[in-house]
């Protein structure tokens, strides 16, 4: 049982501010990741919650308790570091017991904690030897083992995939979502991959510029991101955004010139928009299929086997991207015609803050 | 493959090593001559390299001509063993704090530190002489171990800061996470990485005590069982004549234990420094 609240942390390095006004309720035995670009506090926020870094302002409190000021071991949580930080001299078995040592438990019950860890993650033939002499996933594993025999309330994870090759990634994307099963723990995971995002997460928050610009559901964001930076982040390839223009607001939705002349109606919620009104239409590469509607000179075609991305121009010079079918008849240098079906398009108004669709698909978690 | 020399450069290469080391070496390789030379050969005209007179007859005498010479080289390890083994007491803790606290007046200090380094004891001879007394340390083995271990301090600290430094924070966060107290962490993670760090630093402060001992010697310690090699040498030089034949090979033999252990140490120093190598 573990809930973590953020109650408005706020972050400053001098002028600079990292984390502005953060309030997040992560519920007990969910799997939330923190994900943004580079420099956007995600690692930041992650050490403010291990007790690594003092918040400017703002509390932390884990099931109820106010720990802003506690030890990171008081406060119950443990940490895995993006380079891993196992002790090089140290064998496998004396750096998953390290925690267990500083507490100076008891011999029998140490080695019983540590033999269960190296069970669950497939390292007990492994404990005699030294990290240098094992493979990046294994160290992985190891710096996993560590955090694991401590039994904390909550896990903290710092980009700790970014290390390991691609093949290897999703190997151990997997993994760590069947520990997090195993463990019904409570863990928050900072990741700069919107993939490991997508893919690990019952709840997703996207920091921009040390602001939470959206905290919700993987699908959630993607049917329904909250701000331009959210829906250009999150799907690959990146959402293309056309600049339009509002022609009329009526009961089906806005009517949207977009370029060159073609109007769409496009079924969201009005807000307050008006006819004149500028705003930006986005659409998913994945939502764009062959037929008529907006001509697209293609300069680059990728195959990827069971999908042809293709990227190019329209004809007003907007660069524009869609996925379609593998084995699309398409060349680079030809144009081809594309549409789109209005209920997949997303608006955005001048402040980059969503309309909400309404014909979206239903969520499925 | 990184060699990729060629034939003309090696032999560039190993020309400006063999003059190098000619230079360093030539002094030593005379000394032994000398040590090898009955006293008479010594001022012969013209020089010649080798005689047929060569003897190691110096090596037994001198130890009859200067009774306390084992001692004086006992005295001289120990002096500089006491002064490396308090220096590093006192260094380890200092160059961790440097290398991750922070304080008031940490860089302004550490500058300070490098200045003091920057006077020879020589000029600090007379004020350290009344400090000594007015402690009631002069003629005592401490009369050259404190002021050793005082000039050796901010080299070491430099030294050992700059290695500490380069050991990756992220190993210390895991364990201040985990629960261990700083000592702690220093004990069970920074030193046992550290260790090539503190061979070097160990090193160099026992070359520096070792080369500093006979200026101390000599001004703080009329003691003649305490005296270390360098001032012990000093007996050789007689009222009538120089046993130069002999201080040389007092000198060689002297050298010769710490010789020992730094060659023994070398191979330590170079297998450490690969086995403590963190992964990033």
């Amino acid at each position: 049982m573990a809930t973590l609240d953020l109650q408005n942390i706020s972050k400053s390095f001098g002028a600079a501010k990292v984390l502005q006004d953060i309030s997040l309720a992560i519920q007990d035995k969910e799997l939330v990741v923190f994900v943004g670009p580079s420099g956007c506090g995600k690692s930041t926020l992650l050490r403010i919650i291990a007790g690594l870094e003092e918040a400017t302002t703002g509390q932390i409190v884990i099931d109820g308790a106010d720990v802003s000021g506690a030890h990171p071991v008081d406060r119950g949580i443990s940490m895995v570091f993006q380079s891993y930080a196992l002790y090089p001299h140290l064998s496998v078995f004396e750096n998953i017991a390290f925690p267990l040592r500083v507490q100076k438990m008891a011999d029998a019950e140490m080695r019983k904690r540590v033999a269960t860890a190296a069970e669950i993650l497939q390292l007990t033939d492994k404990l005699p030897l030294k990290p240098g002499q094992l493979s990046g996933g294994q160290r992985q594993r190891v710096a996993i083992g560590r955090s694991i025999v401590r039994n904390p309330k909550v896990f903290l994870f710092d980009e700790p995939l970014s290390n390991l090759d691609a093949a290897l990634r999703g190997d151990m994307r997997v993994e760590l979502s069947q520990l997090h099963r195993e463990l019904s723990a409570t863990m928050v995971y900072v990741t700069h991959d919107q993939v490991e995002a997508m893919t690990m997460a019952d709840r997703i928050v996207v920091l921009n510029k040390g602001k939470v610009e959206q905290f919700g559901p993987p699908m959630e964001l993607y049917h329904h991101p909250a701000t331009k930076f959210v829906a250009q982040f999150i799907g690959q390839p990146n959402m293309n955004l056309l600049s339009g223009t509002v022609k009329g607001v009526g009961p089906e939705g806005l009517a949207v010139e977009v370029t060159g002349g073609t109007v769409m109606t496009l079924p969201v919620e009005a807000g307050g928009t008006r006819a004149g009104d500028k705003v930006d239409v986005g659409i998913r590469p994945e939502d764009i299929g062959l037929g008529a509607g907006l001509r697209m000179n293609v300069n680059v075609l990728e195959r990827l086997g069971g999908q042809s991305i293709t990227y190019g121009l329209l004809a007003d010079g907007a660069r524009f991207c869609a996925t379609l079918d593998g084995d699309a008849a398409v060349r680079e240098g030809e144009a081809i015609d594309l549409t789109v079906d209005p209920a997949d398009c997303h608006v955005f108004n001048a402040n980059g803050d969503v309309l909400r669709r309404l014909k979206a698909p239903e969520l499925t978690r | 493959m990184m060699d990729k020399y060629t034939r003309l450069q090696v032999v560039g290469i190993y020309a400006a090593i063999f003059v190098f080391l000619l230079f360093m070496l030539l002094p030593f390789i005379e000394m032994f001559m000398t040590s090898l030379r009955p006293l008479s050969h010594l001022f012969r005209s013209p020089y010649t390299f080798w005689g047929s007179d060569f003897t190691f007859e110096a090596y037994s005498k001198m130890w009859t001509t200067v009774p306390l010479l084992g001692r004086y080289i006992v005295n001289s390890v120990y002096i500089a063993g006491m002064v490396t083994a308090i220096t590093m007491v006192l260094v380890v803790p200092a160059a961790y704090a440097y290398a991750r606290l922070d304080f008031p007046f940490k860089s302004a200090s550490l500058s300070v530190f490098l200045g003091v380094n920057m006077f020879t004891g020589a000029v600090l001879l007379i004020p350290l002489y009344r400090v000594l007394r007015t402690l009631g340390l002069l003629n005592t083995y401490w009369a050259m171990i404190v002021p050793g271990v005082a000039f050796l301090i901010p080299t070491g600290i430099w030294l050992l800061r700059s290695y500490l430094e380069k050991i990756p924070r992220e190993l210390e966060e895991a364990a201040y996470v985990d629960g261990a107290s700083r000592i702690y962490t220093l004990r069970r993670v920074v030193l046992p990485l550290a260790v090539p760090g503190l061979i070097v630093v160990g090193v160099s402060v026992f070359i520096g005590a070792y080369a500093q001992q006979f200026l101390f010697a000599i001004t703080f310690n009329q003691e003649r069982a305490y005296q270390p090699l360098p001032a012990g040498l000093f007996e050789f030089i007689g009222y009538q004549s120089v046993n130069w034949n002999e201080m040389m090979a007092a000198a060689l033999v002297g050298v010769l234990p710490v010789m020992v252990i730094f060659l023994f140490l070398q191979k330590y120093l170079v297998a450490g420094l690969t086995a403590g190598a963190v992964k990033e």
